[in-house]
């Protein structure tokens, strides 16, 4: 079932939330619950699901700003280290800063990009 | 920067090219030495390399074979960028000068070499050299074009400046109203220095005067 052909991109189950997901189903799973194809059903569906909000739903315009420390461009994904970022996300007068961070990003169009997301 | 005053010409602030008090004018006759812009170096690493790996494994690379068949890769000391090929050849752009174009593509050929690769450093030649200058008079183009038909190019609709194919040394040159002077094609900095030297001349017999500032 569900072969791998999954348009979406798996990068989000990284995510707090995919993570807290991904751990329960492991839950689950071990404890037979459910079956290893509804594992990777759930998962599959979480992709869809996250991708399809963030583009659609999602409203909010966060902008970014820092020091870039390095950058690559390789397989159509674009990686940043920043150091100092500030990110303004509604309230332009109270930004979150953090001292590094690493932004992967990749093409919103999945079909430019040979394999799924990382 | 700070005020300069040359023997040639008229004081003006200035923020490029001449420091114009310790000038040896023996070999700068004009009192303004070009500042060097831009270096373009080649070099060959001499061993089949593997983009992709290099792209994952460097910093600051960009690897896009659909677009460009070679990694960008650049480092911030000297500000430079290398397009580094399968083949092993690299193209080292953007150095203020000669010996930074080299310091810059032997630290590139460091990175290659820290990924694996038997990279050695040969055939290291500078291909090109750009420089600019101000002389700080306004230029007749129209006149100077008339004059030297042979060596310009001045079509003031497509492009504002003069272009002036110097034959000796081969330098082309980009002649602007402002007095502003781009010198490129030049393999080693004395013919940057040598075409400016000979064009100042003829810039100033078409120095173009303006009615008070």
């Amino acid at each position: 079932m569900a072969a791998r052909q999954t348009p979406y991109y798996e990068l989000y189950r990284k995510s707090t939330v995919g993570e807290a997901l991904t751990d329960t189903l492991d839950d689950m799973l071990q404890n037979n619950f459910i079956t290893p194809q509804f594992y990777e059903k759930m998962l599959n569906q979480f992709d869809k699901s996250i991708n399809e909000a963030l583009a659609n739903t999602v409203k909010t315009k966060i902008t970014f700003k820092g020091n870039l420390h390095t950058y690559r461009f390789c397989d159509n994904v674009w990686t940043f280290i920043i150091d100092k970022a500030e990110f303004k996300i509604d309230d332009p007068q109270k930004p979150i800063t953090v001292d590094r961070v690493k932004i992967v990003a990749c093409d919103a169009n999945v079909n430019e990009t040979a394999t799924g997301g990382r | 920067m700070s005020n300069t005053t040359t023997t040639t010409t008229t004081t003006t602030t200035g923020n490029s090219s001449t420091p114009a008090q310790n000038v040896d004018i023996s070999k700068h006759p004009s009192g303004i030495i070009p500042t060097l812009q831009n270096i373009v170096s080649t070099v060959n690493m001499a061993t089949e390399l593997d983009l992709k790996a290099i792209a994952l494994g460097a910093r600051n690379a960009e690897y896009n074979p659909k677009r460009f068949a070679a990694v960008i890769m650049r480092i911030r000391e000297p500000k430079t960028t290398a397009l580094i090929f399968k083949s092993g050849k690299m193209v080292c752009t953007g150095a203020k000068s000669e010996e930074a174009s080299r310091l810059a593509a032997r630290k590139y050929a460091r990175i290659i070499q820290k990924l694996d690769f038997p990279a050695k450093f040969t055939d290291f030649k500078i291909q090109n050299i750009v420089g600019s200058c101000d002389v700080k008079f306004p230029i007749k183009l129209e006149g100077l074009h008339n004059s030297h038909t042979a060596f310009t190019n001045y079509e003031p609709e497509i492009f504002p400046g003069l272009i002036y194919k110097m034959i000796q040394p081969k330098v082309v040159l980009l002649i602007f109203v402002s007095g502003k002077i781009v010198l490129t094609g030049a393999k080693v900095r004395e013919e940057i220095y040598d075409a400016f030297e000979q064009i100042y001349p003829v810039l100033t017999a078409f120095r173009k005067n303006t009615i008070a500032n």
